[in-house]
């Protein structure tokens, strides 16, 4: 006799559950809600009231800021100490110091949402940093 | 076929699309009525233009913004 039957033994547990997915096929794809924020606050931004604080964050840093909107829905945007980068920039005459090395940024055309006014100066801080 | 994810600023809400070769931002802007919006990839990108197409800049599923006009500046002493 050349085989030898020794009975049977539960297969290991890794096994089993390899096999018993094969059986089952792949599980139903669980939807992931995706989050819909504001861009001000996905990035950082804290708000109270009608006044946000936070960074403008460009690849160049994070340069504090501060915004108040007001009753009217005017928004105005701060910059806190200017870099020289920024200070050479040509638009730096619409920069207007307002105390504390806090100055406004006076907009020509101003944007309807806070998330606008973050961009255009995050994009106006990096042209000063790109020349 | 590619699909873009357009970020609406002011409110965070994501808008979905699909679009066709050749589809410019122009085109976006107006098929989600956003016509006093610019699409950028975001705040260290430029602004598309609106003939632009926007189907050969942006990947399948890519995330892009939609922001209203604005412009650093006293008129008439900045640009």
């Amino acid at each position: 006799m050349r085989v030898k039957d020794l009975g049977t033994r539960p297969a290991p547990a890794s096994l089993r559950e390899m096999f018993s997915r094969l059986a089952r096929g792949h599980a139903p794809a669980t939807p992931i809600q995706r989050r819909e924020m504001p861009y001000w606050q996905e990035y950082g931004w804290s708000r109270q009231a009608n006044v946000y604080t936070g960074n403008y964050q460009t690849q160049y840093g994070a340069f504090q800021g501060w915004i108040e909107q007001e009753r009217s829905g005017k928004i105005d945007f701060y910059l806190y100490k200017p870099s020289d980068e920024i200070r050479s920039h040509s638009h730096w005459t619409c920069f207007q110091h307002r105390g504390n090395d806090w100055y406004l940024v006076h907009m020509a055309k101003e944007p309807k949402d806070v998330d606008s006014g973050i961009m255009t100066i995050e994009r106006l801080i990096k042209e000063a940093y790109e020349g | 076929m590619k699909k873009l994810s357009v970020v609406v600023a002011g409110t965070g809400q994501i808008r979905d699309v699909e679009m066709q070769p050749g589809t410019t931002a122009g085109d976006v802007l107006h098929q989600l009525n956003l016509s006093d919006y610019l699409l950028s990839k975001g705040p260290n990108e430029p602004f598309f233009a609106a003939t632009e197409s926007v189907y050969d800049k942006v990947k399948d599923g890519e995330k892009i913004f939609a922001s209203t006009k604005a412009e650093v500046g006293v008129l008439p002493l900045c640009a």
